[in-house]
């Protein structure tokens, strides 16, 4: 059995190694794009935040890795065309068209980070640093620029404005909704953040949206909002990601908003056609198919595609579109549903705010922990974190819980352990109100 | 833009022939529908025959009878008009080609010629007799697509669907859970309830929008001139939320200006009940154009009738209507004329008198100058929203009519005075409000119909008397109109 998979990031790699344990006969090939392989997508910033010494230490898997397991892989080959119905390949490799055939087809072409709205975006000094080179790029870049004008308050552009401040840089935010990371917390947990972002400097333009990006004659480059417009050395864009798919056949249907059409078996509806990770949508918190382009989802949906090759055997199971960062001072971690996208499904949900102490010691840190559950179940639909100790982990526990779908009740008797250092009386991933420092009970 | 610019000639003759018959209690004789078709004898016949052959379909349900004398229409209780019109709209080109558009955002010359299997010849024709049409939309079809800006687009696409197309068939085809979801998230983001009648426009304008947003270079410049004393309102910021968190959720980079075309539409259309739609204007600028607009012209229609201030609910209500009437009027161009305008002028001047209908063109110049709308005479969303004005005003002028008092008081034989008395009443209980019983002399009239002249000069008090010549007479009948019209003004 021949496999090949388009795209050597995360997805990619995730169904190949999968491929290879379950099947010790397949060839296996990875047809990647870039010149540089396993590299951990926005790096930088891993560099800009000192925790590697160079861009090439952002690797997530090497060349060694892939020998040991029998796994071929051409860089800097790119994808022209498939045929589904011959099941050929066709794409460019060292300046030549070379083809390809295979049994089963994994599509992990992964996204780009860019706007087909935004005129100008294509400037040089507009950066995108997804990818290796892009981020060699824009780290020179930023390195002579004074001040720097961020598309989106997103993760990308939040971690961004933090590492860029702290760099002593002028930071010009742009988020067109009333918020930023508005797909992860609510209004109410954002407070802190927003606050220690202006307390830093940044110049927060909410509610706004750019029209266009501008060079002039100055080096500098203009941001267009509207009325008003933002002059600065270089330009981050941190928009929403889409998937590049051109080089697809009419067989593979796509839905309205250009990704691949896959069921559940991340089948496409071309024959031994899969595709997976940020180039599918996935059934989200609120059960509906929605796009969630996680690392931690590209994994998974790699290694369930590799385990249906032969016969569909693993359904994907959706997606809690968990995170955790830290940004500004503050460990952030969400999971489930929000209280602001529950307004999308049919379930009537409420919400509790509160703050609870982490450990059982007279000076422990707090924690804001907000509970979105089903009104009249109790089944916990999702949970948001912010404090300034590392709570990161404490996420997985409730992202758990919301897959298991676990009530409030359930929850009030998980087992959890007790340490006086690591824990108050209960644990805090536990709604139990008496133990709240403060508490918000929300009726919507 | 009228129904009948989707059909060739001889079909609006043949739908003509249809309503002429419908008019005419179904029978009309040759002589009267050749003086109403100005044709001759012969293409009548043709026309009769071409109408006999496409109502085979509907298998006796509905047949026309002709003998070269009169012309008959005969139709079972479960058919109407719009039936037939439907037939005729089924087979029509013209709307095969905007569906086809609508569907594919683009077409070749060859793709369609051979899909509606006509000649490159008459595409050509067919396109260029729309375009004509779609001049007052400021869209025109070109290069394979309909081109304008998005909002005339969208707008006349639901137009179109709504009153055009068979409205069922895009909902059935094209609705899915992702729409029906999408209802009920902006109930939940707006805080509104969408009535089952809204909830079909919505459910159409939704499909329009779902297949439109990915569509590239989509043209706003009207759009965003209007909407900049709008960029504060409050519902707008809520539909503003609602559009960014939704398309968040999909790989999708949507427009910001995806959110004024939501804003525009919910506005110019019955969407919100009166009731959430009041629960807005309590919060919205008083002094954006389209509110302080609205105030003017309820200022104006008070002024005009000389009233003191209408009652709370129907000062609700004139609002209600007047802001969908002056979105229309601030973001629209063109539409399709549903009713035929110069009927329906005639039919309420029968029905409100003759004044109503200047003073609404009176208010329809406030409106048109206040927007400095340079929309061309002639234009269908001038007369549409004309008529607009003249319904909410005969709506006013009934619900603010005083309830005219009559009373009936017959000198004669018992016998006689109750039975004419009693037809007297059945007669005039079509009239609008007038309260008719039999004269006691304890109670107050406004009117007292007798036939015999009171002794007293002040026998019925204030009341103003009316002696009949023949009771129940057509002369008296119309005379008593007359009189009562006199009352109400």
């Amino acid at each position: 059995m021949k496999v090949v998979i388009i795209g050597a990031s995360f997805a990619g790699v995730a169904a190949a190694l999968e491929v290879r344990k379950l099947h010790k006969d397949a060839d296996i090939i990875l047809l990647e794009k870039q010149a540089t392989l396993g590299y951990i997508p926005n790096g930088l910033h891993l560099y800009w935040d000192n925790k590697i010494n160079a861009l090439d230490d952002a690797r997530f898997i090497t060349k060694e890795q892939l020998d040991r397991h029998e796994i071929q892989y051409y860089l800097s080959a790119t994808v022209e065309k498939i045929n589904t119905t011959q099941k050929i390949i066709t794409y460019d490799y060292l300046e030549k068209e070379e083809l390809i055939a295979y049994d089963k087809l994994i599509i992990a072409a992964g996204s780009r980070q860019l706007s087909e709205k935004i005129d100008g975006s294509e400037h040089e000094r507009v950066l995108k640093y997804k990818r290796y080179d892009e981020a060699q790029a824009a780290l020179a870049k930023v390195q002579e620029s004074r001040h720097i004008t961020i598309i989106g308050g997103g993760q990308v552009g939040v971690e961004a404005a933090d590492l860029l401040i702290r760099q002593q840089k002028q930071v010009t935010l742009i988020e067109s909704m009333d918020y930023v990371l508005f797909k992860y917390l609510d209004e109410d947990m954002i407070q802190p953040i927003e606050q220690k972002m202006t307390d830093n400097g940044i110049d927060l333009k909410l509610r706004q949206t750019v029209s266009s990006i501008e060079a002039e004659a100055d080096h500098k480059i203009s941001v267009h909002l509207g009325e008003e417009s933002v002059a600065s050395d270089a330009v981050i864009m941190g928009v929403n990601v889409r998937p590049n798919l051109h080089f697809l056949d009419e067989q593979i249907d796509l839905h309205m908003d250009q990704t691949i059409a896959v069921d559940r078996y991340l089948r496409t509806s071309a024959e031994d056609v899969f595709a997976v990770g940020d180039c599918i949508q996935l059934s989200g918190p609120g059960e509906e198919m929605v796009y969630i382009p996680l690392i931690n989802n590209a994994v998974r949906t790699g290694i369930v595609a590799a385990a249906n090759l032969i016969k569909p055997a693993v359904p994907f199971n959706g997606s809690s579109r968990t995170i955790g960062t830290h940004v500004f001072g503050y460990y952030i971690a969400s999971t489930g549903l929000t209280e602001g996208e529950s307004l999308f499904t049919n379930r009537t949900v409420k919400t509790c705010r509160q703050e609870v102490r982490l450990t059982s010691l007279p000076q422990s840190d707090t924690m804001t922990l907000k509970w979105v559950y089903d009104a009249s179940t109790h089944e916990l639909l999702g949970a948001q974190l912010l404090s300034t100790s590392n709570i990161l982990e404490k996420i997985n526990t409730l992202a758990l819980a919301i897959q298991t779908k676990q009530t409030l009740e359930d929850l009030k008797q998980a087992d959890y352990f007790f340490h006086p250092l690591y824990t108050q009386m209960v644990s805090a991933t536990n709604l139990v109100s008496w133990m709240a420092e403060r508490a918000d009970e929300d009726e919507s | 833009m009228k129904v009948e610019h989707f059909l060739e000639k001889n079909e609006v003759r043949e739908i003509t022939i249809f309503k002429q018959l419908v008019l005419n209690n179904g029978i009309l004789s040759y002589t009267k529908m050749l003086e109403h078709l100005s044709i001759s004898k012969a293409s009548l016949e043709n026309d009769l025959e071409s109408i006999s052959s496409r109502m085979t379909v509907f298998d006796k349900q509905i047949q026309v009878l002709y003998d070269g004398q009169t012309i008959e229409l005969k139709m079972s209780d479960e058919q109407s008009l719009q039936h037939i019109y439907r037939l005729y709209l089924n087979q029509s080109v013209k709307i095969e080609i905007i569906n086809y558009l609508f569907k594919h955002k683009e077409f070749s010359i060859t793709k369609l010629t051979q899909k509606l299997a006509i000649s490159e010849s008459s595409l050509f024709r067919k396109i260029k007799e729309l375009n004509s049409h779609l001049k007052e939309f400021s869209l025109k079809i070109r290069n394979g697509q309909l081109q304008g800006e998005e909002l005339q687009i969208r707008y006349f696409y639901f137009q179109f669907y709504y009153y055009i197309e068979d409205k069922t068939t895009l909902i059935t085809s094209r609705s899915d859970n992702q729409i029906t979801q999408a209802v009920h998230s902006l109930e939940n983001f707006l805080q509104v309830t969408i009535v089952p009648e809204n909830r079909q426009r919505l459910t159409i304008w939704l499909i329009i929008s779902k297949s439109r947003v990915t569509n590239k270079d989509k043209k706003y410049k009207h759009l965003r001139k209007q909407m900049q004393p709008y960029v504060k309102d409050p519902l707008y910021h809520k539909v503003q939320v609602m559009v960014l968190r939704y398309y968040s959720r999909y790989s999708i980079e949507v427009d910001e200006e995806e959110a004024m075309l939501h804003f525009a539409f919910l506005l110019a259309f019955p969407i919100l009940t009166e009731d959430d739609f009041h629960e807005y204007t309590l919060i919205r600028d008083r002094h954006a154009p389209i509110a302080s607009l609205d105030t003017y012209i309820v200022e104006t229609i008070i002024i005009h009738f000389k009233f003191r201030r209408p009652p709370y609910m129907l000062e609700r209500d004139m609002y209600y209507h007047l802001t969908h009437i002056h979105t229309r009027l601030y973001f629209f161009h063109g539409d399709i004329e549903i009713y035929e305008y110069e009927e329906m002028i005639a039919r309420e001047k029968q029905l409100v008198g003759k004044s109503l209908v200047p003073f609404a063109r009176t208010l329809l110049t406030i409106s048109t100058d206040k927007f400095m709308s340079i929309e061309v005479e002639n234009n269908s969303l001038l007369k549409m929203e004309l008529l607009k004005y003249i319904s909410l005003l005969t709506l006013i002028s009934f619900k603010m009519a005083n309830v005219i008092q009559i009373g009936i008081d017959l000198k004669m034989d018992e016998l006689y005075k109750e039975t004419l008395s009693e037809l007297l009443i059945l007669k005039m209980r079509p009239i609008n409000g007038i309260q008719v019983e039999r004269y006691q002399p304890s109670k107050e009239y406004d009117l007292i119909l007798t036939n015999d002249k009171p002794v007293e000069e002040n026998h019925y008090e204030d009341a103003r008397v009316y002696i009949l010549s023949e009771i129940l007479s057509s002369f008296d009948m119309a005379s008593i109109q007359r009189v009562i019209q006199e009352l109400h003004t």
